[in-house]
């Protein structure tokens, strides 16, 4: 094995910080939302009025739904205004054809095999960014927004229904809307199981300890070629 | 034309007490959640207030409208119908037809310009000048926009004046749309439900009828106090739900012990309307009260809205009938195929890699 040339500290607290929040977020979301849909426990034998078993799953869907929102927000504020250059949206610039263009297609011919050599970045690459910015940051927006649209239709005509319900006439029927909801929720298991294989392949192309650097902060630089002492 | 009559006059001729009447005002009130101090308000609209003519048009639809409407259970059908609306036209109930009718309707048109309700039920087809529904030689959409122009306000009665209901299905052949497209340069209110609730009918009336002005209403039109809260917020059936306690089957146990209907495809939860709190045929029961799932009826575009009976519908997706969660499923599985194939390629070649390596060192 190469030797630790360069500890590089990426990811600070609050970034990471919010990778775990909205990580169980996610979770506790998609769990508890498929349940909403289609509840697949068996149901508690007794009398009704001693159970709470659809409500406690939708008392956990909506109370991570405003943690989500919460921790969605501080992450723009983190990205807007954050003294973070690994973290900002500074970096990110899909409208430019410096960022989108060689880079990207560079990055993208090494995931498709068509180079041997891997771009190193420190931060995001541009293909993770660009997922992420996809997937997280408008998956995200959208499921907040038809999420609350949703969310406001027990009080018509209230704060969170005059802010969002305009969306409900946008899909067509409030029951369009839940299918919507709900067809987008995929994504998310979607891309975690993409962004998982992705960290792992990295960690084990790149020796760059990317895997755990969501938790320490650190990635490291090791030695291309094997040390021989 | 002779002065029209009052509502009271109306009552007190066909022998309704005046206890009656005050009972008719004081629910109609409560239906349409006002302060108890306007009771007196719509007394005297009642009692002084000739009736206002209406005109009610008949478009591509079912008359289901009709049936709901002259069922209404307080104050009695035939007065309703005959005395309390000045009903002067009605190609289903009028019993003069043909030429004779459309005059009248041209006659009220003249003589109460910009006065009489146009109550529509139903609604037209555009495609082809509207060919697909004719109503006395002419087109029904021409009909329609020529009534509606004298009109003070415009009623959609039923899923099909409001949304368009099955008419307007995919792929809507006819190229139905709803009144509220058609006419936009009148006051309108929308009363959705496949017939709406005849308390909801009257309702919507006696407001206009006692204020001259429409009841408050919801973004989509629809009059707040009858569409305000959904059929699931109300529901008798709700502690079930909350419990978690559902029908999986309609032969199964559950469905007798009249358990939440939710995984029977219950449109409850997503359709505002007044069933579960006024219930039908004067106030006998409700689908829900009679172990059917809403199947939402007051929603707009229920039609497509997938398979009644089941909670999520069926998205058609590359000419499959899938529901979301199939093809979640699959998308997720073929992430992880495609995530399995491309470390597969990569162990290939990093082991080609490694062993060019040595052979070079070597």
């Amino acid at each position: 094995m190469g030797r630790i040339i360069e500890e590089i500290y990426v990811w600070k607290l609050p970034v990471r910080m919010y990778h775990w929040i909205n990580a169980l977020c996610i979770t506790v979301l998609f769990v508890s939302g498929l349940y909403i849909a289609s509840p697949f426990l068996n149901p508690p034998i007794g009398e009704a009025v001693w159970f709470k078993q659809m409500s406690i799953f939708r008392f956990l869907h909506f109370t991570a739904a405003f943690i989500f929102i919460a921790n969605y927000l501080f992450r723009m504020y983190w990205a807007l205004f954050g003294y973070d250059k690994y973290a900002r949206f500074a970096g990110f610039r899909p409208w430019s054809p410096k960022w989108w263009g060689k880079p990207f297609r560079e990055q993208m011919a090494s995931y498709l095999f068509l180079r041997s050599d891997e771009p190193r970045y420190i931060g995001h690459n541009p293909v993770a960014a660009m997922s992420y910015f996809i997937f997280i940051f408008l998956g995200s927006l959208f499921m907040i927004f038809t999420g609350l649209a949703m969310y406001g239709e027990n009080n018509p005509g209230g704060f969170t229904d005059t802010m969002f319900g305009w969306l409900i006439p946008l899909f067509g029927s409030s029951y369009n809307l839940h299918i919507v909801h709900h067809s987008a929720a995929w994504i998310f298991p979607f891309y975690v199981i993409l962004h998982l294989y992705a960290v792992f392949r990295h960690d084990v192309v790149d020796r760059t300890s990317v895997t755990s650097s969501i938790i320490t902060g650190y990635k490291h630089k090791v030695e291309d070629e094997p040390s021989l002492d | 034309m002779d002065k029209q009559p009052t509502y009271a006059e109306i009552f007190k001729s066909r022998g309704i007490s005046r206890r009656d009447f005050l009972k008719f005002c004081g629910l109609t009130s409560v239906s349409l959640r006002l302060a108890p101090s306007l009771l007196p308000k719509i007394i005297h609209a009642m009692e002084t207030n000739p009736r206002t003519p209406v005109i009610w048009l008949h478009g591509l639809e079912c008359t289901c409208c009709t049936e709901s409407f002259i069922r209404s259970s307080h104050p009695v059908m035939a007065d309703i119908i005959f005395n309390m609306i000045s009903l002067d036209y009605d190609d289903t109930l009028s019993a003069a037809a043909g030429h004779q009718l459309e005059e009248v309707r041209r006659k009220i048109m003249k003589e109460y310009k910009g006065q009489y309700i146009l109550a529509c039920e139903g609604n037209a087809p555009t495609k082809d000048d509207g060919v697909y529904c004719l109503v006395g030689g002419d087109s029904y959409l021409n009909v329609l926009k020529e009534t509606a122009a004298d009109a003070a306000v415009v009623i959609a009665w039923g899923a099909c004046a409001t949304f368009g209901c099955v008419q307007n299905a995919a792929p809507n052949p006819t190229g139905a749309v709803p009144v509220s497209e058609l006419i936009t340069d009148k006051p309108l209110v929308n009363v959705p439900g496949c017939p709406p609730i005849a308390e909801v009918m009257t309702g919507v009336i006696t407001h206009y009828h006692t204020f001259g002005t429409l009841p408050e209403l919801d973004r989509l039109k629809r009059p707040k106090a009858f569409y305000g809260t959904r059929i699931h917020d109300k529901c008798y059936r709700r502690a079930f739900y909350d419990a978690g306690m559902f029908v999986r089957d309609f032969d199964d146990e559950s469905t007798r012990k009249g358990w939440c209907l939710y995984k029977m495809g219950c449109k409850g939860p997503t359709t505002y309307n007044a069933c579960s709190k006024t219930e039908w045929n004067q106030g006998i029961s409700f689908p829900i009260g009679s172990g059917h799932p809403c199947f939402g009826c007051a929603a707009p575009g229920y039609w497509d809205d997938g398979p009644f009976y089941t909670r999520l519908a069926d998205v058609s997706f590359l000419g499959t009938d899938m529901n979301a969660d199939r093809i979640g499923v699959i998308a997720v599985g073929a992430a992880a195929a495609g995530a399995a194939a491309h470390a597969a390629v990569t162990a290939v070649r990093k082991k080609k890699t490694d062993s060019e390596n040595d052979q070079l060192e070597g």
